[in-house]
């Protein structure tokens, strides 16, 4: 418990050194002040953009986007999962198409989503879907498959139907590591939101900062990818909250074992 | 090993998918422009293939995918090591990883833009950034999850610091900086990808987008067959020497269990 109170001092006493030292070098001009404006002003700059809702609106056009594409690809790969998971022969059959389809880096298809789509939401929406399908699919394959046989027969033997069996039995017992392909697909989610607001866009975090640097405001670059920073940081605390809330029985049913 | 059936069923639905792409393309000319027919596709990947262009942005992006990863690699697993090995060292920058982590890998483009220029230099500098991350997060989990009983063996023996780092810790934590190897050969070409794409020039992934923006899709989409090939490559050649590197890992945990 000391060792980890000290631990989280020494930590911080490096940042704050490392902030002190880009501020002071920063003035003296020893780092280019262009390139590497002093901590103050970029702090500076961030609050006022937050407190004008310039970056808050940023980052909510950012993030209707990614929650967008993010849900639909749940939606749509979770229960594609389940019925890959529990039929053999409907996994063999898609198993080429989605070996081929996996290893085409996202960014690549950001050009095919713009030539279908245009530059809307519907281009930034796809990509995220497509790019954060593969973690949610394979993680509930997965899941699906290594399920204790014995849960399911025993289901049977009380007379679940199929339909109930998957909700009741099925979904549960697979859900750790659904949540965990869930988990994964988050931060693809949001790297992709960025690019394809890089790319091609003219609102959202992703924009902003590649823009405050084609316009050389680098205090402005600076706040936008600490905001963002905060962004990712957030929602992966969100993300462990809401798992530790929803998984908790599992992790009691484990501790039972 | 595991012994893999000629998957039918698959191919066979791979085949009808094709052959629906092919059928639709050439029944509907407004389709067409957008999602050519693949025969199409593959008689541009063929002409190209032997063309001097294609073949000069495949080299591109794989110099630059190399330079980042391995550097990457090379960075990450030594200060992972550090960092593992040491808890004063770990306990100092702590904070700092975990305040850098959560920003998504590609927001420091514009960063990178700005001090490293729009050449070769920034599109590896960004991917050695992104890169890093899995590498050393797993790096020093590997290393402190090392059975102490392991270093004090070593420190019996007379080992020195350097010699248990190298002789005992590496190798003990080699599946686990695997992993993070493996994570981070994707995020690599994401980052390469994307670089190009930004800052243009040359390389796969701006070769793709110039493509799209002339309107030339057979060209783009056979671009978008070579990278698809070039991730898979990658990944088998990863898988490949992974087995060949921790094979005396698996028969020591084969063995281990009953």
């Amino acid at each position: 418990m000391s060792w980890n109170r000290e631990s989280k001092l020494n930590g911080a006493l490096v940042l704050l050194a490392v902030m002190a030292a880009w501020e002071l070098a920063s003035r003296a001009e020893m780092l280019n002040p262009l390139f590497f404006p002093p901590v103050t002003k970029i702090l500076k700059s961030f609050f006022a953009l937050i407190s004008s809702g310039e970056i808050p609106a940023q980052i909510l056009s950012s993030v209707r986007r990614a929650s967008s594409g993010y849900v639909l690809a749940a939606m749509v790969f979770i229960p594609l999962g389940i019925l890959m998971g529990l039929f053999d022969g409907l996994r063999r059959a898609l198993e080429i198409v989605i070996e081929t389809a996996r290893p085409i880096p996202p960014p690549v298809v950001v050009p095919v989503a713009m030539l279908f789509f245009g530059l809307g939401e519907g281009m930034k929406i796809f990509v995220i879907f497509f790019s954060s399908a593969w973690p949610i699919l394979l993680n509930t394959i997965d899941g699906v498959r290594n399920i204790d046989r014995v849960l399911v027969q025993t289901a049977r033997t009380f007379g679940l139907s199929q339909g109930r069996a998957i909700v009741k039995v099925i979904l549960p017992a697979a859900s750790p590591q659904i949540m965990t392909g869930l988990r994964v697909s988050l931060a693809i989610t949001l790297i992709l939101v960025v690019i394809s607001e890089m790319v091609g866009s003219s609102d959202g975090i992703g924009y902003f900062i590649l823009d405050a640097q084609r316009r050389l405001k680098v205090d402005r670059m600076y706040a936008g990818m600490l905001s963002l920073a905060l962004l990712g940081y957030l929602l992966n605390q969100l993300f462990v909250i809401f798992t530790n809330y929803f998984l908790s029985w599992h992790r009691g049913m484990r501790r039972a074992e | 090993m595991k012994h893999r059936r000629f998957n039918l069923p698959g191919l066979a639905v791979f085949a009808a998918l094709l052959l629906l792409w092919e059928v639709s393309s050439h029944s509907n000319p407004n389709l067409q422009s957008y999602f050519p027919p693949p025969s199409e596709v593959m008689s541009v990947l063929f002409r190209l293939a032997f063309a001097r262009e294609l073949l000069g942005h495949l080299v591109d992006t794989l110099e630059r995918f190399l330079g980042g990863y391995l550097l990457a690699a090379a960075i990450a697993v030594s200060l992972g090591v550090c960092l593992g090995y040491f808890r004063l060292a770990h306990s100092f920058f702590d904070l700092l990883i975990e305040l850098l982590r959560p920003m998504p890998s590609v927001a420091i483009i514009p960063v990178a833009i700005l001090l490293l220029g729009i050449g070769d230099a920034m599109m590896i500098g960004v991917t050695v950034y992104a890169c890093a991350w899995p590498i050393l997060i797993n790096t020093i989990d590997g290393v402190r999850s090392i059975d102490r009983t392991l270093i004090d063996t070593g420190r019996t023996f007379g080992l020195g610091r350097m010699r248990i780092l190298r002789e005992i810790a590496l190798p003990a934590a080699a599946p686990y900086i695997m992993t993070g190897l493996r994570v981070s050969l994707p995020i690599a070409l994401i980052l390469v990808t994307t670089s190009e794409m930004v800052v243009g020039g040359s390389g796969l992934g701006y070769f793709i987008l110039d493509e799209e923006r002339s309107f030339r899709t057979k060209e783009m989409f056979a671009g978008i067959a070579v990278v698809a090939l070039l991730g898979y490559a990658l990944n088998r050649l990863f898988v490949a020497l992974e087995n060949r590197m921790l094979a005396w890992h698996r028969g020591i945990t084969a063995k281990g269990t009953p």
